[in-house]
């Protein structure tokens, strides 16, 4: 089994690696670093502030991002152009293609994420900085939020078309990244209105978990400038994610089953 | 023939789909049964649009059928058991294009789960009898239609598989490609070896299945060896003879079905029924030479346009009840 959902892993790993538009998002990210030093030169003794604020807003934001592209595509392209009928017609288990696919953009995820924080840790020595552990803990749960985002895209596109999973993908990840906010807007509303926001808030991951910095956790506001959450947080806010992760995945594999390839 | 020789099973097999929009049914199966049996070549032959290649891919697990039942080496599908000792090539196969042929054989041999060693050596056979080296460093991107069709050839063998299902293998290739496909064919026969493959090019059919299925709008119009379905019985006589370029040859063509002429060759096509002692007087008379009398039987062909023929009046006859 595990064997089988490598296979399918590491392919997916080499074909996203030949989409050029994910070295250009590399390429873009270390610009938006070079922006925050320009940006942090302009403010008045806020460098480093701009400095960490843009380089992690540039990891959660392009990753996500990337995480919804590769999302959408990858599993589609297998059925359009009939790549699948090679590989489900072989012994392996469709749930096994649908983790393999996950896993391989997992990795690609990962190190794209890795790739950006070196891109940021650079920007940050440079402006005489150095890595605290609040942003080692930032980038951790913007990994997380790249990695539930990316089985979100995974789900949508198991029964839908990259351009409608790529629409239910940034709505799911925008809601998600917004509803406390929500909650507390609602708050007056009409009381169907405020039912149905509840119900819908339900199903939607919370992913403003990942990003905590300038919320208030546990009675406190918490900054990644300052005091920031421990990695007892971090370590609920992974589980909150590998519980999205392994459902969202699960409902993706039950349709994925059901699906004919004709 | 016992039940442990019977290697796919095909009972009563539906496939029914909605088109999008109109919901209308689309009956692409109309309950098929057939059976093939081990060291066969089963050739399955249909016009485009007759359901070959669904029921093939209902057989691999790809489409989940709508009613019936199907097994294959005694395992009800869709099974990962029976996939493990099936080699399968889809109709115009799509391969991830990036990758190289051996890039693409080891992920097969990864799926079915041969280690390191022995992927390696099983790709590189392969690859030699396909008559791929030398594009071993190509991505599939380049190759040709043959090529990935051969490559394809080689991915559904990976597993040194008991039955082989190839869904339109010749189609697409040059005759050199053809006749390449189909000594693969009788080579993994003579291997002891199951082959079940889909054409619409019928000499292919005729030229090497031991057993034939026709199949035409969803429906099995008729199954055996290809001696069992054409009918034996003489249909006519093709007749050749040599005359000089300048004689008249009325006399000769009266009552021929067809006749072509070139140069001081005349050949002409004569119904069952008629006389060919007094034809070939009347063509020594004339002072022709007779070249060749070959009595004309039902080839396969002709009973294919046949029951393709019966089938749409049938489908025809139905729409109309409706």
């Amino acid at each position: 089994m595990l064997g089988r959902i490598w296979a399918i892993a590491l392919n997916t790993f080499r074909e996203a690696a030949r989409i050029r538009v994910l070295y250009g998002i590399v390429v873009l990210v270390a610009g938006a670093n070079l922006l925050a030093i320009v940006l942090g030169q302009m403010s008045i003794h806020e460098e480093q502030r701009v400095a960490r604020d843009i380089g992690l807003a540039g990891i959660s934001l392009f990753g996500s991002l990337t995480a919804i592209f590769l999302g959408v595509f990858l599993l589609y392209t297998e059925v359009q152009r009939r790549t699948i009928h090679a590989i489900v017609s072989k012994p392996i288990e469709r749930w096994e293609f649908v983790v393999g696919k996950w896993f391989g953009m997992a990795i690609v995820l990962t190190i794209l994420v890795g790739l950006f924080a070196v891109a940021m840790a650079g920007m940050l020595t440079w402006q005489g900085v150095g890595v605290s552990s609040a942003v080692v803990k930032a980038v951790v749960l913007a990994w997380f939020e790249v990695l539930t985002v990316a089985s979100i895209a995974i789900f949508f596109s198991s029964f839908s078309t990259p351009f409608l999973s790529g629409i239910f993908a940034l709505a799911m990840w925008g809601l998600g990244r917004v509803t406390p906010d929500i909650e507390a807007a609602i708050e007056h509303g009409s009381p169907w209105i405020r039912t149905t926001a509840r119900v819908a808030l339900e199903i939607v991951p919370d992913i403003h978990l990942f990003s905590p910095s300038g919320r208030i956790v546990e009675g406190a506001t918490v900054t990644v400038h300052g005091d920031f959450i421990t990695w007892g947080y971090v370590g609920l806010s992974s589980l909150h994610a590998l519980g999205w992760i392994v459902g969202l995945l699960a409902i993706a594999c039950l349709l994925f089953q059901r699906r004919d390839f004709a | 023939m016992s039940a442990a020789d019977t290697v796919i099973d095909v009972r009563e097999l539906r496939k029914t789909y909605r088109t999008p929009f109109r919901r209308k049914k689309v009956e692409a199966l109309r309950g098929i049964s057939f059976t093939v049996q081990r060291g066969h070549i089963f050739g399955f032959v249909g016009p485009n649009g007759a359901g070959k290649t669904t029921t093939i891919r209902t057989l691999m697990g790809l489409i989940r059928p709508s009613g019936g039942t199907a097994t294959i080496l005694g395992h009800q599908i869709p099974s990962r058991a029976a996939r493990a000792r099936v080699g399968f090539l889809p109709e115009s196969p799509y391969f991830y294009d990036y990758l190289t042929i051996g890039e693409l054989l080891d992920l097969a041999g990864r799926l079915f789960g041969l280690d390191g060693a022995a992927r390696k050596k099983r790709a590189d056979q392969l690859i030699e009898r396909v008559g791929l080296g030398r594009a071993r460093t190509q991505s599939l991107k380049k190759f040709s239609k043959g090529m990935l069709q051969r490559a394809g050839l080689a991915q559904a063998l990976m597993n040194d598989p008991e039955v082989i299902v190839l869904d339109e293998p010749t189609s697409g290739l040059d005759p050199i490609g053809r006749k390449e496909v189909r000594d693969l064919i009788l080579e993994l026969r003579d291997q002891g070896k199951t082959v079940f493959f889909s054409s619409h090019i019928l000499t292919d059919i005729e030229a090497i299945a031991d057993r034939v299925a026709i199949v035409a709008r969803g429906s099995l119009q008729s199954t055996g060896t290809p001696a069992e379905l054409v009918k034996r019985t003489v249909l006519g006589f093709d007749l050749k003879v040599r005359i000089a370029a300048d004689a008249t040859v009325d006399e000769l063509t009266a009552g021929a079905s067809r006749v072509r002429r070139v140069a001081d060759e005349l050949a002409v096509t004569l119904g069952a029924d008629a006389d060919i002692d007094a034809w070939l007087a009347r063509a020594h008379a004339a002072g022709a030479k007779v070249l060749a009398v070959e009595p004309r039987h039902e080839t396969l062909e002709d009973l294919f346009m046949r029951q393709i023929a019966s089938a749409d009046t049938a489908s025809a006859a139905t729409e109309g009840r409706v």
